[in-house]
């Protein structure tokens, strides 16, 4: 799928689309704890508009992510999270316990939702590229064999 | 009661959505057609008062509908 099957019309839809749901994922990763949503919802809706990119507007896309590019970058997402219960674990508490952040903020609740939400980046940045990931392998198997031109 | 109506007519369409695409030889339509599938799940789960599975159900609908329809330039889109 080098050339992309996007119209007039779908690359309209696709520039007037995308931006909100960019937003929307945003929102809702930040917004996950009063309401419903979190790190997983949010990093396949941010993945929906890079899939829509690379299928309508091809390969030579500008807004897009390759694929190794989308391996180092789910790593580094599950970096995050484990970062954050290893720095806790060497200050003193257990694996996650975020009464021992180095960070130090005078409501205890205030600190615990600074973690998490370190966390559901992590989360979010790992659920993202994964998605790209196998949507990235689903085209590269098809385009190795020359059935699509 | 109105809400026991409602909630039966949707576990209904759920039963002939999947035995539409079951017997649907196009496999594009049937791709089409399981979205909405995931929709009809999407109005079941927010009436059940869950709507965090509601949500997710309805983001993984898209993204499923989206890698279906990319892995159909592989193969044929006719079944025999």
């Amino acid at each position: 799928m080098r050339q992309g099957f996007g119209g007039i019309v779908l690359s309209t839809a696709f520039r007037l689309l995308v931006p909100f749901s960019i937003v929307y994922g945003v929102y809702i990763l930040c917004f996950g704890e009063y309401s419903p949503g979190g790190g997983f919802q949010a990093g396949a809706l941010l993945a929906v508009g890079v899939l829509l990119s690379r299928m309508i507007l091809g390969e030579d896309a500008k807004f897009n992510v390759s694929g190794k590019n989308s391996v180092v970058l789910a790593g580094v997402g599950t970096f995050i999270y484990t970062f954050v219960g290893w720095v806790t674990l060497f200050g003193g508490g257990k694996f996650l316990e975020y009464d021992f952040m180095p960070i130090v903020m005078e409501p205890k609740h205030e600190m615990h939702a600074m973690a998490i939400f370190i966390i559901e980046i992590g989360v979010t940045m790992c659920v993202m590229m994964t998605i790209i990931n196998l949507m990235d392998s689903i085209i590269k198997r098809g385009d190795d064999d020359g059935s699509i031109e | 009661m109105q809400i026991y109506i409602i909630e039966a007519v949707l576990l209904v369409f759920l039963i002939l959505i999947t035995c539409a695409v079951i017997f649907c030889k196009d496999l594009l339509s049937a791709a089409v057609i399981y979205s909405g599938f995931s929709f009809c799940a999407v109005l079941l789960y927010f009436m059940m008062g869950a709507p965090d599975v509601a949500f997710t159900e309805a983001v993984i609908g898209t993204i499923s509908t989206i890698f279906f329809v990319a892995s159909l330039k592989k193969i044929d889109r006719w079944c025999k």
